[in-house]
């Protein structure tokens, strides 16, 4: 029996959050693990917060209680920080340095939070952090999701192996396959700068 | 896409594993259940089941598919997105009848819509096979109720399934299709958002669909008639009692762990997503192995038995776990209680249990661990630390219209074009995409009810209410799907009944929310007919009906102005593609991108310096007026381009105004120079060249400004420059100007407020240099300039009169006694003419300087009835003949000068003042000859080019106004001077700044002193605090000093208006204040991005509509 994991992946509507959830279940079936995932959507193409849950294991169904996420993808720095209630001591974050500003905060009604705050935070609170600041030339902001999975993918504990996830990615349906995995192996073995592609 | 259209119509004889979301699952379900026909209509969470059927039908329709892939697309299945629900359901009822299975599926709301073809043809028959759909959304994720659609199925009597999972899903949709079948009875499938939107791993099973043979028999009950429906009701019943549910609720009411361990005595009795938590919970902890659960899959005919047997295991306590309302509660309640079983009921009001809301996996933990008090998760993950307080601080993101989103365009026009603040025009929105615009910062929605309501609420409103046209207006606003499905309706009653009402139609070619579906009005399929929203509107009797261009902010501006005028319904259909949307992209991938001047946005270029105080204060009405103006305005004058040298931001000054602020418009005057009044009698207004209208008319700044300084009690209220100069950082540094005239006062007025310990120098015994001594008082207003000057007293500038350089003070002494020096001393020397000196003895001749200022004192002694003469063609020539025909009106007074008229030095408004006072101006000559005889003046006159005599005047008196010359003797030292004895280079003393006439290239005018005098003030602050900015009104002074904007070449071309302030708004200028941030706060774009107080555009997600060059006040956006 595959042990149980859970992943929160956070982000804005149209950064793909989904797609990332659909590669991710893929992938576990093609390891033969179980797999589930649980999204909001509807409101989430209009710029809203996303947050997607991904379970692995029998008898669980997708869905992410408080503190119990042990990997979390943030897409997006505000939307990553408002998925700490799914985290606990042990999980792994790995966070992108992407900011988008919600409208509130343009109009000085809400203030973005302090990405160095926030990291050391991550960094005191729990197992282990990742952290992308690197640049990725040329890359549509759409594919930053693949490299925050290829980061995580590079985890020894993430529940799916690299291979797997690279079969989920060339067979799926939606945009350039080959850039995607291109974009995913990049991140997968970077240890600290990644090359434009 | 294709790829998953063929995999799900592709029969395994092995059952595959799948990962696929419940909407997937339920679509699948239909498939293997041989599906013929599904009617839809979009709606979250709904959507996905049609979408399957969307692109079903496109890839079965394709030839090549068909011949590729010939087993998937032999057996057609036929999909619509009817208009609306209820026509939905109808058509696929009729489908039914016709012999063909078919599917419908909607939201829960669209339930409320179609109820009414369910609720009869349940009394009915139907023939084949048909299923409801009903995605129910507990938490209101996206819809306007969380309502319980399992009530449907009690109230109209149908059997209904409760799926918990994806796999459930699948399974229940393929049986409903079987049961409906035997019982020809339509069967629901009710879902909710976490069924529809969770993806789980499912077995695709087989299917054999045999094609169905379509006729239809005529049955009696197709007939329904009252008379028949009390025995239609019957056999309803007796249907739902069926001996099928026996077999049913086997399979889907189940019990679990299926080992008994004999001493259950808790027991769960759970349905929908709640099941599956539950089951995920238990497993955690192997002591929950004897607790009891019963799944209850089939919700109606409630399953009696089921229960029963469940409880009678022994069971003494009971959890009922069921989102929203507590209907297997209640049922459950009535057979504990018609058995009399000794059993406690634990359900709604439990720990979280709540009938509002979403369930969560916490909300059931806490739950079950309460309910069995064992502990359901990992002890070892602890929560983070303050995690609450964290999220509690973060700023909320909620949906927004997309970046070149063509309602965000129609909204912002529509702002421009609809006063909001008099509250007269109400707002009637709808669901979908155009009711995001309810949200900040768009906020243009007053109501939005259910789907369709607009057009009614708007109506109704308007009745209510009996608005009178002036009085305002109520207007419906849709999107073009929502039109469709029941707003044409409305309309029609609005026609019908003469509403007065405008209607605007949303028309971005697609239904957008649910993910962009085919409605009549835009439909991608040559199958369809497409429905021009126009010619309908039009064909039912509208004549009031617009298309616009929302990106054409000018023209839908008008159109919206136009339509809101008309009397009666009219119609705007504002239309322009989805950003989602071929179309749109296509247009958009040729342009270029946009780039914002940082130099332009959001700033105010009167404030390079941002310590320096504006009295203009953020408003969100006023930025309003100014978008409006940009929008109305055939001129735009940017604030980069006003030209004021004592750099008055009358963009500021204008909008204020505009928006009835005077109060406001002189504080900004104030906030730049004490003179409002004295300029709004005499300056010679060089900004007015360049404010002017499409016509020329040039925006009369002065008038304005003397009216603004003509309401007294503004007028007196210098509170706000009293107290900055009070509450200034203090310098501790001393400055002394010499010289208390426009340029030594305008430095006193910035120094002090910059908190500097200033003095004034004055050689004369009260302050005001050439304005109080040399302007006639006919051209000003005295008591006004008094007031001024006295409020720098009390802004704590000491006074020191009779002080005169080289006497009782020097600069030496000043410049080692103060920190600065500010030396404004004028040019109070006159030139002389040497045949005027010669020939004309003392007391009957003066020069200008002289003889105003003894008018200005009331000691001019002339004979009344006079001839004065005067030489020169400056403005104190002027001066001084309108002087002397003031004295006395019977005066003779010819003012002779060696220019044309056009070319004098004097401001062309004061030569023609003259003229109209009756003075008589020979210009282009010069006197030859001069000799007094017998008491009078005679001078003979010739023509500049001496080549002509032109005639003999005979005078009492004659002045010489040819200009003034500098004095800088007192200063003891040697200085570089120009022809006019004014000061070319510094002085030896470092601190010694010269301001005003006596500094060579200041040009000679109230606003040049007052420009120059401000300057200095700059120039010493640099040397003693190191202050870093230049002289901001830098470019105007030196505009004005080289004579450009001086000329009165331009001034010429505008000719003096006569106005009223009521007619204010007449100037169709547009006037932008920079102090800005207009974009954000009513556009909202979500590609615009707020950087350190300037507004980039961010490139990835900026889509390239444009409009926001035209929403920018500051035209900082253009194309790169």
């Amino acid at each position: 029996m595959t042990k149980k994991s859970k992943i929160i992946i956070a982000g804005v509507g149209g950064q793909g959050v989904v797609f990332l959830t659909e590669i991710l279940v893929d992938a576990a079936i093609r390891a033969g693990i179980n797999a589930a995932t649980s999204e909001i959507h509807g409101l989430s193409q209009r710029g809203g917060s996303v947050v997607a849950g991904v379970t692995f294991g029998e008898n669980t169904f997708g869905f992410v209680e408080n503190a119990a996420a042990d990997f979390l993808l943030g897409l997006e720095l505000l939307e990553a920080q408002r998925a700490l209630n799914y985290l606990h001591c042990n999980s792994i974050a790995i966070v992108d340095n992407t900011k988008i500003l919600p409208h509130s905060v343009n109009a000085k009604k809400g203030v973005y939070p302090d990405t160095e705050k926030f990291i050391s935070y991550l960094k005191k609170n729990i197992k282990g952090t990742i952290f992308i600041e690197e640049e990725f030339l040329g890359l549509t902001p759409v594919m930053r999701n693949l490299v925050v999975l290829g980061k995580a993918a590079s985890v020894k504990s993430f529940p799916v192996k690299s291979k797997f996830i690279e079969e989920a990615i060339k067979n799926n349906t939606r945009g350039d396959a080959e850039k995607s995995l291109k974009v995913f192996r990049e991140a997968l073995n970077s240890v600290n700068k990644i090359k434009a592609v | 896409m294709q790829k998953q259209t063929i995999d799900i119509l592709t029969s395994f004889s092995k059952a595959q594993k799948r990962c696929v979301m419940g909407n997937v699952a339920v679509a699948r379900g239909a498939i293997e259940a041989g599906v013929n026909g599904v009617f839809s209509y979009p709606g979250t969470p709904s959507t996905e089941i049609s979408e399957v059927f969307n692109f079903v039908n496109d890839f079965q329709s394709k030839k090549d598919f068909q011949k590729k892939y010939p087993k998937q697309t032999e057996h057609k299945i036929y999909f619509e997105y009817s208009i609306n629900e209820k026509i939905a359901l109808e058509k696929a009822i009729a489908y039914s009848i016709g012999n063909k299975s078919a599917m419908c599926v909607m939201k829960n709301v669209g339930m409320n819509v179609a109820s009414d073809a369910l609720m009869s043809v349940t009394y009915q028959t139907i023939i084949a096979p048909l299923v409801i759909v009903l995605c129910d959304d507990p938490g209101c994720f996206s819809s306007s109720n969380e309502q319980d659609s399992r009530y449907w199925g009690k109230f109209a009597s149908v059997p209904m399934f409760n799926p918990a999972s994806p796999e459930d899903a699948l399974l229940m949709t393929k049986t409903a299709f079987s049961l409906s079948a035997q019982l020809r009875l339509p069967v629901i499938v009710r879902m909710t958002t976490r069924v529809d939107h969770s993806r789980g791993v499912i077995s695709y099973g087989n299917f054999d669909p045999k094609e169905t043979i379509a006729h239809f028999d005529r049955l009696p009950q197709h007939i329904n008639i009252p008379a028949r429906t009390a025995t239609a009701h019957k056999t309803l019943l007796d249907k739902l009692d069926s001996e099928l549910f026996v077999i049913l609720n086997k399979k889907f009411n189940t019990v679990f762990p299926s080992v008994k361990t004999g001493k259950e005595q808790m027991g769960i009795i759970a349905s929908g997503v709640s099941l599956v938590y539950a089951q995920e919970l238990l497993s955690r902890n192997s002591e929950t192995k004897n607790i009891s659960v019963l799944k209850v899959g089939v919700i109606h005919p409630f399953p009696e038995k089921d229960i029963l047997t469940f409880l009678k295991k022994g069971i003494k306590r009971v959890l009922i776990l069921e989102e929203l309302d507590p209907l297997l509660e209640n049922d459950v309640r009535v057979i504990i209680q018609k058995n009399k079983i000794d059993c406690e009921v634990i359900g709604k009001g439990y720990s979280g249990l709540n009938v509002t809301g979403e369930y969560t996996l916490d909300i059931i933990r806490n739950v079950l661990e309460k309910f069995t008090s064992y502990s359901l998760c990992k002890k070892e993950n602890q929560p983070l630390p303050d995690v609450d307080k964290l999220l509690a601080s973060l700023p909320p993101r909620p949906p927004t219209l997309c970046a070149g989103c063509p309602h965000r365009a129609t909204f912002y026009a529509l702002k421009l074009a609809v006063p909001r603040e008099n509250g007269n025009i109400i707002l009637c929105g709808d669901i979908g995409c155009s009711g995001l615009g309810a949200l900040p910062p768009i906020q243009m929605i007053d109501t939005i009810n259910h789907m369709g309501m607009s057009v009614s609420m708007a109506q109704g409103l308007s009745e209510a209410m009996h608005l009178k046209p002036e009085q305002g207006k109520v207007i419906a606003m849709l999107g073009d799907g929502t039109f469709f499905h029941s707003g044409v309706a409305s309309l029609i009653n609005a026609i019908y009944t003469r509403a007065n009402i405008t209607v605007i139609i949303f028309d971005n070619r697609t239904i957008g929310m649910t993910g962009h579906q085919d409605h009549p009005g835009a439909t991608q399929h040559s199958k369809y007919q497409q429905i021009d929203i126009y010619s309908l509107v039009k064909g039912l009797g509208v004549e009031c009906v617009e298309t616009m261009m929302p990106f054409n902010l000018k023209d839908t501006y008008e159109k919206v102005k136009n339509a809101i005028n008309h009397i009666g319904v009219s119609v705007l259909i504002a239309r322009a593609p989805c950003i989602f949307l071929p179309e749109f992209k296509d247009g958009a991938l040729v342009r270029k991108s946009l780039h914002v001047d940082q130099s332009k946005c959001n700033t105010c270029f009167n404030h390079c310096d941002v310590s320096i105080s504006c009295s203009k204060e953020y408003s969100g009405k006023e930025s309003l007026d100014r978008a409006r103006a940009k929008v109305v305005a055939k001129v735009q004058v940017y604030a980069q381009e006003q030209l004021c040298p004592a750099n008055i931001c009358n963009h500021g000054f204008f909008n204020s105004i505009l928006s009835k602020n005077y109060k406001s418009a002189l504080e900004i005057v104030r906030d730049k120079m004490l003179f409002a009044a004295v300029c709004g009698d005499v300056c010679h207004k060089p900004c007015e060249s360049l404010f002017r209208t499409e016509n020329g008319k040039s925006v009369p700044i002065k008038k304005l400004k003397n009216f603004v300084s003509n309401i007294e009690d503004n007028f007196n209220d210098f509170s706000k420059q009293i107290s900055r100069a009070k509450v200034s950082n203090k310098k501790n540094k001393k400055i002394a100007v010499i010289g208390s005239g426009p340029a030594g006062l305008s430095s006193a007025y910035d120094l002090v407020q910059a908190g500097y310990d200033v003095t004034v120098f004055e050689k004369n015994a009260s302050a005001g240099g050439m304005i109080r001594f040399v302007i006639p008082d006919f051209r000003m207003n005295k008591n006004n300039m008094d007031k001024e000057m006295n409020v720098l007293k009390e802004m704590g500038v000491r006074f020191k009169f009779n002080s005169i350089l080289g006497k009782n003070i020097t600069i030496e002494k000043l410049s080692s006694d103060y920190d600065a020096v500010i030396l404004a001393i004028g040019m109070w020397d006159s030139a002389t003419l040497e045949i005027v000196e010669k020939n004309v003895s003392i007391g009957k001749k003066f020069d200008a300087i002289n003889f105003l200022r003894s008018y200005n004192e009331k000691n001019l002694k002339i004979k009344s009835g006079s001839t004065i003469f005067i030489v020169g063609g400056g403005n104190s020539a002027m001066d001084a003949a309108r002087a002397a025909k003031k004295f006395n009106k019977k005066n003779n007074v010819i003012v002779s000068c060696i220019e044309k008229t056009d070319s004098m030095p004097a401001f062309v408004q004061e030569v023609e003042e003259a003229k109209r006072e009756g003075i008589r101006i020979i210009d282009g000559c010069f006197a030859d000859l001069i000799v007094e005889k017998k008491n009078k003046i005679s001078i003979s006159l010739k023509s500049f080019d001496k080549k002509k005599y032109l005639e003999t005047i005979k005078a009492d008196y004659i002045i010489t106004a040819i200009g003034q010359r500098g004095d800088a003797s007192a200063l003891n030292e040697k200085l570089s001077l120009d022809t006019n004895f004014r000061v070319k280079s510094a002085s030896k003393y470092k601190n010694v700044f010269f301001a005003g006439d006596i500094a060579s290239g200041n040009h000679i005018s109230l606003i040049g002193a007052i420009g120059s005098g401000k300057k200095a003030a700059v120039n010493a602050r640099k040397l003693l605090e190191g202050y870093k900015f230049e002289y901001e009104g830098e470019f105007a002074l030196d505009k004005l000093s080289n004579s450009e904007n001086g000329n009165k070449n331009i001034l010429k071309k505008f000719e003096t208006i006569d106005f009223e302030i009521e007619n204010v708004h007449d100037f169709n200028l547009y006037q932008p204040c920079a102090k800005c941030d207009h974009c954000i706060e009513n556009f909202g774009c979500p590609a615009m991005v707020k950087v350190n107080g300037k507004i980039i555009i961010d490139d990835k997600r900026c889509t390239r509509c444009g409009l926001c060059i035209d929403v920018c006040p500051n035209g900082a956006i253009d194309w790169v």
